[in-house]
């Protein structure tokens, strides 16, 4: 036991040392703050808008300048939640549970009249919210990665209001998970759409609509959208995952 | 010359905390916080390098194209940063739970190797 810790601390303090003068190196490089902007930024925020008639360049960068870095965001991000189903899945096997946690001698305590009012007043706000920030995402700040984590948190929501029982009735899994692997195929798609019409992969070469509209930007709406599918299902799997892990699912539950 | 300094000494201070608290983890939760807190000082170091001085949000919709923003790219990078990071956490907590569920314990010193 002791052994291990000063095996430990010493492996730190070495790789400390390694990494120690490489930050030193970069942090005596590094541009001053607030001074100039560095020079990719700057050609950037000089013609994207113009371009793409986006006026939200961060998003016109993740999905259009630097889109097939986005693409593969988005399956880091699809193979980090399927890894996290197969190892749960792995320990608990495939069965799921519609039941809420039940323990031996514990009552279930009744839900909160007031709390469900005030989810089921939030719940339609929340979603309209998260959509709004999806489909203006080449407009304003947002975009489908922000939009998809809210949606995510605005299904959770019906956990917290109406229970276990009627969040996975409205939100059944297998729905997610087809949104989950519809949206990444969709990013895929949206890369090869270009190529039909004889560009290349996740060129925009579609009309670029009106400044300041929702179809502006060309192909960044549908990418937008394709990402905010993928991460939502991606997030409510994820959650659905975690609390198949506090029940025991009993004989002939689906 | 602080107000300069303040966001690098800030991200140095969350990189050395959050290390710190790796290097003397005793339970594999508290070990991702301590990853995360590491990465919430790439996002302060990111957003650093971006920064100027007198600039707006690279977002042109209620002021015109060519006012002065801060830079775009290191802000798309911290989206990335973020979205990876959650993704991340997500599977090592996982990882954390089917270590409970085999060995019950999540202390890194209580681990025997696998025989």
């Amino acid at each position: 036991m002791k052994y291990r810790r000063a095996l430990r601390y010493a492996l730190s303090i070495l790789a400390l040392l390694v990494l120690a003068p490489a930050v030193v190196l970069v942090a005596l490089h590094m541009p001053a703050f607030g001074g100039q902007l560095l020079a990719y930024g700057a050609t950037v925020n000089a013609h994207v808008p113009s371009m793409r008639q986006a006026t939200n360049v961060v998003t016109a960068i993740i999905f259009d300048v630097r889109g097939a870095d986005t693409l593969g965001e988005e399956f880091i991000f699809a193979a980090a939640i399927t890894g996290l189903a197969v190892l749960l899945r792995g320990g608990r096997g495939e069965d799921a549970s519609r039941e809420p946690i039940h323990a031996d001698g514990r009552q279930l305590p009744a839900r909160s009249e007031a709390v469900a009012l005030l989810i089921r007043w939030m719940l339609p706000a929340t979603i309209a919210f998260s959509l709004y920030v999806m489909a203006h995402g080449q407009l304003t700040p947002g975009g489908g990665f922000q939009a998809g984590a809210m949606l995510a948190s605005a299904l959770l929501l019906l956990f917290l209001g109406d229970g276990y029982r009627s969040w996975r009735q409205v939100v059944p899994p297998v729905v997610m998970q087809l949104l989950e692997a519809l949206g990444a195929v969709g990013c895929v798609a949206v890369g090869l759409l270009p190529m039909l019409l004889g560009a290349g992969f996740l060129e925009n070469v579609l009309p670029q609509g009106q400044p300041k509209s929702l179809t502006g930007g060309g192909l960044i709406p549908l990418f937008n959208v394709a990402v905010g599918m993928a991460i939502t299902g991606g997030f409510v799997n994820a959650l659905v995952e975690f609390l198949e892990e506090t029940r025991v699912p009993k004989e002939g539950d689906s | 010359m602080l107000l300069r300094l303040l966001p690098w000494l800030a991200a140095a201070w969350l990189m050395a905390i959050g290390i710190y608290g790796m290097i003397t983890s005793r339970h594999y939760v508290h070990l991702i916080g301590c990853l995360s807190v590491v990465q919430s000082g790439t996002y302060v170091v990111l957003l650093a390098i971006g920064f100027v001085w007198h600039a707006g949000p690279p977002i042109f919709y209620d002021h015109p194209p060519g006012t002065p923003a801060v830079d775009p790219v290191m802000q798309a990078l911290v989206l990335t940063d973020v979205v990876v990071g959650a993704a991340v956490s997500a599977l090592l907590l996982a990882l954390a739970l089917q270590l409970h569920k085999r060995r019950q314990t999540l202390d890194p010193e209580e681990l025997e190797p696998v025989p």
